[in-house]
């Protein structure tokens, strides 16, 4: 039996119209990678986490739970239809996620911004101030909502005088860039996505990994926003050998990600195709993308490894 | 229960079906690889494809002109040509033509999938497809899942059950071959009785009226060339403003469906006839005697007044967004609408079956885009999907 689809879509409508995130999530645990860096407050350049690093401990939780629901025959909980149709009801099959799995999220937006700091870029960060970009709205088709969300996203930029922002993740960095200057009039700040500043700022390697990998890259930078190049060059630089899947760059592969809160079960043999597919190219596979991370470890194990670029790239420009 | 859950429960049950799971992977795994090769080889289709972008966009945006200008040059090739605006219109067309009591062939066409024109003419008449996999579709009373291959789900198995069941003399063991051998022998005795023969067409041209249809296995030929009538019948967006024109759309169609160079391309203007005795022009010699052309609307030209659904009417239905679709690889046309699936069947079914049933689909779609990569018209199925998406918010929920 599959989920009620429209009652989980109003949950996150619900969730981000209240909430501004689509699952609870605390200041610290959106902040915390930061605690340590002595990153200024705002600024006209910022470094725009998007919170989607840090949500994804989360959504993995809850894609757990509504996998497992969506399991059951229709008991009392379902058939009522109450479960999924109020914010407070997410109380009811929210399960905090593990610290460790937060803090590996943390661990890998805080490498992004060292590397960043080493290419000699400077920049600010927005801490409890910085917003989800709404994505998720604008990608179920809730226009209003989307549209009423990204207006206050980019009065948070203005407020702080922001005039450029670096993404971290595809979603974030497609909607801002591509998305955001369609729905609201006057926005002219600049999005550059953290993988296209590191090429083009020229870092050099301080170690060599000579290891094969193959890239699974995500739709939006692939096929929206034309970041196919930037990873390769930054990975060979530092001796990886990249053995391409067929599916890759263009033409790559949907990890099955974005319907993993609508139908986990369809999102689940999605991930099972493409993990397939890319361990007959090699094991070792590098992800770009949280939501594709999280999506193809439910299905990774004993097939593929998965490692986030940032991780990889830490090796080679920044110990 | 709403549209979307019903389609939700539909997909859920169609993603734990075996043979259907089984039968879509081994097939995609042949679908898939074929336009990159043929594409790799004759190069030149590439630039087909902006050219039947191009002579689309003249088309549509001239519509009312070139049905006009279709109708006449069919005529003038002592052809009958129709336009039907709505499905009843077009099924009450082809039963005058047909009349009762008649043996009917049948060459595998979406448009007439769309009229389920097969189910009305069998209720007095007897109709045989006469392409294979629409054949299996016939006897199993299932919908085609595939544009260009439609049994794409069905294994061998299950089709030797199927063609056994309906008196085609296949045995559990035989081979592809001898199994199509059987058919042949089935069909070929169908072919030379039947009173009407009835075909979609892959184009049509406005400067000639002839209009072209491709197939490999040979029925198209037989279909439209052995019986007494022909009726051909075609989406009024399947106009090209030449012969050239049209020919290039129906085999560049046949290449990203994975088949090229297609086997058979007819080209067909008007009734066969002769004037070998003392210069006297006589109609239906060994071809069909009569042959009626209908260009069917089916709410296209309306489509054309929506900005963002209209651009589905550029598609030359070649399936490879299907096939490339992450969804459709797992669950075929059970996601997209009655007869278009898969993305395309997004855009497809808001034009023939409404936005509003299209609407509820959408949110099966992942908007990875890959679709719109393949598309040989470049065709922003994504952006029809969000469009989609927001319509279900807006007007539906």
């Amino acid at each position: 039996m599959p989920l009620p689809m429209a009652d989980v879509i109003t949950m996150i409508k619900n969730n981000i119209s209240k909430r501004g995130t689509p699952l609870p999530i605390s200041t610290g645990e959106a902040t915390g990678w930061a605690m340590d860096l002595d990153i200024p407050h705002g600024g006209e350049t910022i470094l725009y986490t998007g919170l989607l690093y840090q949500l994804t401990p989360f959504i993995e939780s809850v894609v757990d739970r509504l996998d497992k629901l969506d399991d059951e025959s229709l008991g009392g909980l379902l058939k009522a239809g109450k479960v999924f149709s109020g914010i407070l009801d997410i109380s009811r099959f929210f399960v905090k996620p593990d610290k460790d799995e937060i803090r590996e999220q943390h661990n890998k937006i805080k490498r992004i911004a060292l590397l960043l700091r080493k290419a000699g870029v400077e920049f600010g960060y927005l801490y409890k101030d910085e917003m989800y970009s709404g994505v998720l709205l604008y990608d179920l088709g809730l226009e209003d909502e989307f549209k009423k969300h990204a207006e206050k996203v980019f009065n948070k930029f203005r407020k702080h005088g922001v005039k450029k922002v670096i993404t971290i993740d595809p979603h974030s960095t497609h909607v801002l860039r591509s998305v955001y200057p369609q729905y609201i009039e006057g926005f002219e700040i600049e999005v550059k996505n953290y993988l296209e500043i590191l090429s083009e700022r020229g870092l050099s390697p301080e170690n060599n990994i000579e290891e094969d990998i193959t890239i699974h890259d995500p739709c939006y930078y692939a096929r929206y926003e034309d970041i196919i190049q930037q990873p390769r060059s930054l990975l060979e630089n530092g001796g990886l050998h990249i053995v391409e899947a067929e599916k890759s760059g263009r033409l790559t592969h949907c990890c099955g990600g974005p319907l993993e809160s609508l139908s986990p079960k369809i999102a689940a043999e999605i991930a099972k195709y493409r993990a397939a597919e890319l361990s007959g190219y090699c094991d070792k596979v590098v992800v770009m993308c949280p939501i594709c991370y999280s999506n193809l470890k439910r299905v990774a194990r004993g097939i593929i490894e998965l490692t986030d670029i940032s991780s990889i790239l830490w090796k080679i420009y920044g110990d | 229960m709403d549209m979307l859950q019903k389609a939700s429960e539909e997909i859920h049950r169609a993603l734990y079906m075996k043979s259907l799971r089984k039968g879509l992977s081994r097939s995609v795994n042949r679908l898939v690889p074929a336009p990159y090769r043929i594409l790799d080889r004759w190069r030149y289709l590439l630039g087909y494809t902006e050219e039947i972008r191009e002579a689309k966009e003249k088309v549509l945006n001239d519509i009312d002109y070139y049905i006009d200008a279709t109708m006449k040059m069919v005529e003038e090739t002592k052809g009958h040509a129709y336009y039907a605006k709505t499905k009843d219109e077009a099924v009450k067309l082809v039963k005058d033509l047909v009349g009762k009591d008649k043996l009917i062939v049948k060459s595998k066409s979406m448009v007439t999938e769309e009229l389920g024109l097969r189910e009305e003419l069998d209720r007095d008449n007897t109709v045989f497809e006469t392409d294979l996999g629409e054949l299996l579709i016939q006897f199993s009373r299932d919908k085609p899942m595939h544009t260009t291959a439609p049994a794409i789900h069905i294994t061998r198995e299950k089709a030797i059950m199927l063609l056994k069941r309906h008196g085609v003399k296949v045995r559990d063991n035989m081979s592809t071959m001898e199994i199509v051998g059987m058919v042949r022998l089935f069909l070929r005795e169908k072919f030379v009785k039947a009173d009407a023969g009835i075909s979609g067409a892959n184009s049509i041209a406005a400067d000639t009226g002839s209009i072209f249809l491709v197939s490999n296995e040979g029925n198209i030929r037989n279909t439209t060339s052995l019986p007494p009538i022909h009726i051909a019948i075609t989406g009024v967006e399947k106009i090209m403003p030449t012969m050239e024109l049209a020919f290039k759309q129906a085999v560049t169609q046949a290449a990203y469906a994975g088949l090229y160079p297609p086997t058979y391309v007819s080209v067909i203007s008007g009734p066969s006839s002769t004037a070998d005795i003392e210069f006297e022009r006589v109609y239906g010699v060994h071809g069909p005697k009569e042959v009626h052309v209908i260009l069917y609307d089916g709410g296209r030209v309306e489509a054309l007044k929506d900005e963002v659904i209209s651009e589905q009417l550029y598609c030359i239905r070649c399936g490879r967004c299907q096939a490339e679709c992450p969804i459709w690889q797992l669950v075929g046309n059970t996601w997209g609408g009655r007869v278009y699936g898969g993305p395309m069947g997004m855009g497809w079914t808001a034009i023939i079956e409404g936005i509003e049933k299209a609407s509820s689909l959408s949110h099966f779609c992942l908007l990875c885009g890959k679709c719109r990569e393949v598309c040989p018209m470049k065709i922003d199925m994504p952006r029809i999907i969000r469009y989609l998406k927001m319509y279900y918010f807006k007007y539906v929920k």
